[in-house]
């Protein structure tokens, strides 16, 4: 609710900052590049001040203006076939060109007569094709208010060119643009897969997480450590533990990593995980499918322990719940079904926790939160507020809210290996190589 | 700056490929006509199905009446059409010292193309061998119809080694010798006239630092035509050996490629020049006279190789594994001519180089081209239905609105 007050009182002080916003503008002007930018104020409190200010200024503004649209869409929505937008063309031809201002009034059986061009030919709007009959026919499929591409096919040897008033100055607003990503503009991959690939579900069914997923065997994980481990380590290790179902830490010891696996697969546990130490920082994770998954080595960055994090929660030991996304590839798809293959399938909802692993560029984000459904009554605006007194009937709102509990760390896939942990005769079905890296767009998870 | 490639591929010449992959599919990749086309599927054969997985296959590649082995997990040996993929034969190794154990699967297949023990069209000769060392010469008869496709079989059997497992076989281009080795095998070549051990390899003395590396072939090839005497062999210490039968019991040249398991060799026609490819994908050619390397093969290969093909006639070689990409290699630019993604882990590949000629000639396997000529289309149409799926999503739903608010208008117009 505090938002909303702060908004209304913005809005009055806007009003009265952008007068001297303006004024400064305009002393900027006639003062050319002398006066104080706000970059040039030298002490750091005050420059702070006043980029805060033009940072609330830009965002009431960008504020206003998708009101100011929204609101003019509904007008014009509401007003439906009434707008009357003015247009404005310019005909360019050889001979000269002339501006036409035409309203939708003097329409005639769907067909609105524009105007005669100094050669005599004419210019039709029909509804909203756009006809120019004479010395060129210009079929223009331009919807008004939309900014059409025009193109003329000549066919005499007059050209002829046609702009039009921007749509702007139609009254409606510009259309919302959607943002340029690296994501949403990434290489396209043929190996993305598609929901309706059967092959695709016939090879999940017998690869070697299916046992887990279809719930043949509970997970059960062994977790333990490179040779040397202190401080983080250990503290990472009691967070992994309290978030994964049934995992059990062994010490390493002195013990190859191959007798390990062979000792977990005596005692059936369904996944290894090592957890890689350098100078006493975590950096590296090695999960190991059971008995003979593959070995996915990830490297381990931004590792923020659950004590390092603010106003963190303790997590249950309830079974939690599972959010993968943006695992698309067929690779991305068998690091997604590893990942899974680690946590029970039959989440407690009443735990209300959540693990997610979410992967964006290639990076694998993890996070865990507890999450709760409120119901909160919202106080209605004031201006409604009036109408509805009577009433005295306060909305209610459910809304989630989350708080955060246990580590938060980024993976990074280095290398999917066919088999388990094999350095020397191993296979590997994946490993990233630099010829790879032939673009910024280009993602393999 | 990460490096980029700067040449195009350059586009396939017409070839015709099978891929065998791990749920037991054949996937026919043809690249067609003189316009250089990308390589595309144009027919799967079988059922996806992890018990069918082909272990190893191998074509009688031939104008008339050519043949394709193909063994898979569950121990059966199938004799397939390379032109339409019908079961020709099918037939199941017994083996004796271990029945039904789970480990003991076929490692190696060979059709023989020549004639022996009186083969005719309505038969065929295939050796396996299976990774206890159980070789098997085995004399199939193809039945005319595909019903009872059991066919009648004689088999001779004999074991290769003692102990240990056989990782590869191969038989020479004469078909009068076939080598078998494995993990903590040396190789050894047997003639299969006689079913006799006519050779055995020695492993390499100890290095200077008085360590021994046990033994452990990955991949073998006999090098020339024309001659059973010289192979190379790839070791999981990632070592190439070449071995001179005549020469002496260890190898006469050896080196090291990279740090992964060497995982498929395979020779060139010309006698001297070799393709390694390894458990982390990367492909090199060698000349094994002198065990110089001629260039690697790059193309964003991320996955360990598991078979490598050179055509008969054209300067192609094809790879695959388990990147699940068949790629098609340029051998004298050493550049990706195109790679066409299959979607499972690839075994083993084979090229079927008579394709054209034998369309050309019969003309009732015309109507073959036909079918996959519109199987082709059909597979442009799912792409493009694949591309346009967003647009046409949006299109229907915006039609179906329009027609149910029109139906509604009638409905009205009707009440």
């Amino acid at each position: 609710m505090g938002r909303k007050r702060n908004l209304s009182e913005d809005g009055g002080r806007e009003d009265e900052e952008e007068k001297p916003m303006k004024e400064r503008r305009v002393k900027e002007k006639q003062e050319g590049r002398e006066s104080m930018r706000p970059s040039m104020i030298k002490n750091k409190e005050k420059r702070a001040v006043v980029h805060a200010k033009l940072k609330q200024q830009k965002k009431v503004e960008k504020k206003k203006k998708v009101k100011a649209r929204e609101a003019a869409e509904k007008k014009a929505l509401e007003l439906g076939e009434e707008v009357k937008p003015l247009l404005k063309f310019t005909v360019f031809t050889d001979l000269g060109f002339r501006v036409f201002s035409v309203d939708f009034v003097n329409r005639h059986n769907g067909v609105v007569y524009l105007g005669e061009l100094i050669d005599g030919s004419m210019l039709f709007l029909f509804s909203l094709n756009i006809w120019f009959v004479g010395c060129s026919v210009l079929i223009l499929d331009c919807e008004v208010g939309h900014c059409g591409i025009f193109c003329a096919h000549n066919i005499s040897s007059h050209p002829a060119r046609l702009t039009m008033g921007s749509p702007w100055s139609l009254g409606k607003p510009p259309p919302k643009m959607v943002p340029r990503t690296i994501e949403n503009t990434r290489e396209s991959d043929e190996t993305v897969c598609l929901p309706d690939d059967e092959e695709l579900f016939a090879g999940n069914d017998v690869d070697e997480f299916s046992a887990v997923l279809k719930n043949e065997r509970s997970p059960k994980i062994l977790i333990t450590t490179s040779r040397y481990n202190s401080t983080r380590g250990p503290a990472f290790i009691s967070d992994l533990i309290s978030v994964i179902p049934n995992a059990h830490y062994y010490k390493r010891g002195t013990y190859d990593l191959k007798k390990i696996v062979q000792y977990a697969n005596e005692k059936e546990f369904t996944s290894v995980i090592v957890v890689h130490t350098n100078r006493r920082e975590p950096d590296a994770l090695l999960v190991i499918g059971l008995p003979d998954g593959p070995t996915a080595h990830f490297k381990l960055s931004k590792l923020m322990l659950r004590k390092d994090i603010k106003n963190h929660g303790k997590p249950t030991s309830h079974k939690p719940e599972l959010v993968l996304t943006n695992f698309t590839t067929r690779l991305g798809h068998r690091v997604g079904r590893m990942i899974q293959s680690l946590f029970p399938q039959d989440p407690e909802f009443r735990g209300r926790r959540v693990v997610t692993f979410h992967n964006q560029r290639d990076f694998i984000f993890f996070r865990h939160h507890r999450y709760i459904f409120e119901t909160k009554e919202s106080k209605q605006k004031e201006s409604k507020g009036k109408k509805s007194k009577d009433e005295k009937n306060p909305q209610e709102r459910t809304i989630a809210r989350l708080q955060e509990c246990g580590p938060r760390f980024t993976l990074k896939l280095i290398s999917l290996q066919h088999g388990t942990f094999d350095t020397k005769g191993g296979e590997y079905e994946w490993v990233h190589k630099p010829e790879m890296d032939t673009s910024r767009r280009r993602f393999f998870l | 700056m990460p490096r980029t490639t700067t040449v195009e591929s350059s586009g396939c010449p017409p070839l015709r490929a099978l891929t065998f992959d791990i749920l037991g599919l054949v996937k026919v990749v043809e690249a067609k006509g003189e316009q250089k086309e990308a390589p595309k599927v144009v027919e799967t054969w079988g059922e996806p199905d992890a018990s069918r997985c082909v272990l190893a296959a191998s074509l009688v590649d031939r104008e008339f009446d050519p043949l394709l082995g193909v063994a898979r997990k569950s121990g059966k040996i199938e004799v397939l059409s390379p032109v339409n993929g019908d079961v020709r034969a099918s037939i199941s190794i017994e083996s004796q010292n271990h029945p039904g154990s789970a480990d003991n699967s076929i490692v190696g297949l060979h059709l023989f193309k020549g004639e022996r023990l009186g083969s005719s069209s309505r038969s065929c000769n295939l050796l396996t061998c299976t990774s206890k060392g159980q070789a098997n010469m085995t004399y199939v008869k193809m039945s005319k119809s595909l019903e009872d496709s059991g066919g009648e079989s004689t088999q001779t059997m004999w074991n290769v080694c003692g102990s240990g497992s056989i990782l590869c076989s191969k038989v020479d281009a004469d078909e009068s010798y076939a080598l078998f080795g494995g993990k903590g095998v040396e190789v050894n070549i047997w003639d299969l006239n006689q079913c006799a051990k006519v050779w055995s390899a020695k492993s390499p003395a100890k290095n200077n630092l008085g360590i021994f590396t046990p033994t452990w072939f990955t991949s073998a090839t006999f090098l020339c035509k024309d001659d059973h005497r010289k192979f190379v062999a790839g070791t999981n210490s990632h070592q190439v050996r070449l071995y001179d039968i005549s020469a002496q019991r260890r190898p006469v040249v050896s080196f090291d490629f990279r740090e992964t398991p060497i995982k498929a060799v395979a020779e060139d026609v010309d006698g001297h020049t070799i393709y390694i490819g390894n458990g982390s994908g990367d492909l090199a050619s060698f000349d094994i006279r002198t065990g110089q390397l001629l260039g690697s093969f790059l193309g964003k290969c991320s996955g360990s190789i598991r078979s490598i093909v050179k055509h008969p006639e054209l300067p192609v070689i094809a790879s695959c594994g388990l990147d699940s990409y068949l790629r098609i290699w340029d051998v004298k630019s050493r550049q990706l001519l195109s790679a066409v993604f299959l979607k499972q882990h690839l075994n083993s590949v084979v090229f079927d180089s008579k394709f054209s000629t034998r369309e050309a000639q019969v003309p009732p396997q015309q109507q073959d081209t036909d079918e996959t000529l519109q199987t082709e289309e059909e597979e442009e149409k799912t792409v493009k239905r694949k591309k346009a799926s967003k647009e046409h999503s949006g299109s229907k739903k915006l039609k179906t609105k329009k027609k149910s608010k029109r139906s509604k208008g009638d409905s009205n117009d009707i009440a």
